[in-house]
């Protein structure tokens, strides 16, 4: 009997058994996990449409209107009511609430300054262009501009800080109380009914408000994680256990996520993205049609009078090679940006429209590749275990790291 | 030894093979004999930086071919998608010597790009394989 019971026994084993780690990692691999450690984030670039960017002036005045709740037609949504610091900048809800019901997933802030499009879908081309787009939207701050330059005018903390950097605001007394050319029928009205002159001194100060939150928004940087500690150690000795900094499961789901999982090939970097927009086939929310994400988003940017080629922006045309390279064809039809991935244990739910509600069902989701219901998914099944899904979601766990 | 069947078959596989090495640089055969020096300014290539290369078209007895016209295309055939951007051939830097500008690649793996060339009437094509 116990003859019979040992090849069983010997099957359960192997198939229970942790998989076998290599002892080291290849010359390549270390390479591979060296360049995703924030010790290999390269400096932030300038950004030529943004001449206050690197200001530290223009970054306290946009700290200060990041949280000024009085930048909303209610005076109570600011920019971090969606984008709370605890939450690596995201508000843990599926589609983001401002004034009304939003139409996205609330996306992080950390490192989000090295993308070069911004939104899910890439609809503006820099992160001033960016953070003007909600005040003026009617479910989200919903203030428009002439409400908010009056605010920056009238406000005499906000006034000198901001003639400090950018020079006079237009005289108080001149401004309508709500005017803008997005807000609702009566601020487009009043919109309407400006002086050219008057409102292009409002779209310029307008536009230098999204500067200042540029300017403080983009020096907002992930955290050091576990990882991060383990990588740096990896790039000095290939082997793969480096003492406890790392559990053999999560140095298991890293070798998922640089090899047969293919994780890397869109999640890669520093900041675990590559900026860019792939369709990976999720499903709409039920009820809703599906976006048409970058298809849609490019046309958005080119159509955007605050992006890099328009006159408030700070850049030669020359400097705008993104917005006058991009791409608009039908592939793009369903593209969503890959997210970044530090702090992701932090940002559920998951995906453009908050569609998948944990970390397991997105590995699942991976697994399966399923058919987009728009264009063609990229992805393709990959086959992987319970066990092994199990096991990259606990390397996405070392990503974490204290809030900034 | 006989090293004709090696020859025969560099010369078939010349259009799309030309990798020199850690340096940015290819040269390919065209369809119509023509070759297609490319050097890149972000050299080694890497992941996720936009850049510009430049492409010399010379005829087979090394001579610049001038006033060509480029359309160029391009993808990962293992993933079924194009580039990520849409990059212009946008000056004729000197005789025969072409600025491609808005490159970027956005993913490690196998790319492939494809060079439509215009030549007066004429048409010529040439395909560019590599691996990042």
């Amino acid at each position: 009997m116990a003859v019979c019971l040992l090849p069983a026994a010997a099957v359960l084993i192997w198939l229970l058994a942790p998989a076998p780690l290599p002892e080291r990692w290849s010359e390549s691999e270390a390479a591979l996990i060296a360049s995703f450690s924030l010790s290999a984030l390269p400096p932030l670039r300038p950004d030529p449409s943004n001449a206050a960017a690197d200001d530290e002036r223009a970054k306290m005045l946009g700290r200060q209107l990041f949280f000024d709740s009085r930048l909303s037609a209610n005076g109570a949504v600011s920019c971090a009511s969606c984008h709370r610091p605890e939450l690596a900048f995201t508000d843990g809800l599926p589609i983001a609430v401002g004034m009304g019901p939003g139409r996205r997933h609330t996306p992080g802030l950390l490192g989000i300054a090295y993308s070069p499009w911004f939104y899910w879908d890439g609809r503006r081309d820099s992160q001033w262009a960016q953070a003007l787009t909600p005040l003026e939207t009617h479910f989200e701050q919903g203030a428009g501009r002439a409400a908010i330059v009056r605010l920056l005018a009238t406000d005499p903390d906000y006034k000198d800080m901001y003639e400090e950097i950018f020079g006079a605001l237009p005289d108080p007394a001149r401004l309508p109380d709500s005017a803008s050319p997005l807000g609702g029928d009566a601020g487009q009205e009043a919109w309407r009914m400006l002086d050219p002159g008057l409102k292009h001194e409002l779209s310029a100060a307008f536009a230098n408000a999204g500067k200042a939150l540029a300017a403080y928004q983009r020096k907002l940087l992930p955290g050091k994680s576990r990882f991060d500690e383990y990588a740096d150690a990896v790039a000095r000795d290939r082997a793969t256990r480096q003492g406890d900094m790392l559990s053999r499961e999560e140095i298991a789901g890293l070798d998922l996520f640089i090899g047969e999982a293919q994780c890397v090939n869109c999640h890669n970097g520093p900041l675990f993205t590559n900026h860019e927009f792939h369709n990976t086939g999720i499903l709409p929310v039920f009820g809703q049609l599906p976006s048409l994400g970058r298809f849609d988003g490019v046309r958005l940017a080119r159509e955007d009078p605050f992006n890099c080629l328009g006159e408030f922006s700070d850049a030669a045309p020359g400097q705008c090679a993104e917005l006058r390279f991009a791409r608009d064809d039908n592939e793009l039809a369903g593209a969503h940006k890959t997210p970044g991935l530090r702090n992701v244990t932090l940002t559920a739910p998951y995906m453009h429209t908050g569609q998948i509600a944990t970390l397991g069902e997105v590995m699942r989701h991976y697994n399966e590749a399923p058919t987009a219901m728009l264009g063609h998914n990229e992805a393709k099944p990959l086959g992987l275990s319970n066990r092994q899904l199990r096991q990259l979601e606990a390397f996405l766990h070392t990503l974490k790291a204290a809030p900034p | 030894m006989n090293f004709r069947l090696p020859i025969a078959l560099a010369l078939l596989f010349a259009p799309v093979l030309a990798w020199t090495g850690e340096q940015a640089e290819f040269s390919v055969i065209t369809e119509g004999g023509n070759r297609l020096h490319i050097s890149s300014d972000l050299s080694p290539l890497e992941i996720n930086r936009m850049h510009s290369w430049r492409l010399r078209l010379t005829d087979a007895d090394g001579a610049p071919v001038a006033n060509a016209r480029f359309e160029v295309q391009g993808g990962m055939p293992d993933h079924d998608h194009g580039l990520p951007t849409r990059p212009e051939v946008t000056d004729e830097v000197e005789p025969g010597v072409y600025l491609l500008q808005g490159l970027r690649f956005h993913m490690p793996g196998r790319w492939l790009i494809e060079f439509g060339i215009g030549l007066g009437e004429d048409a010529d094509r040439a395909s560019l394989e590599f691996e990042l």
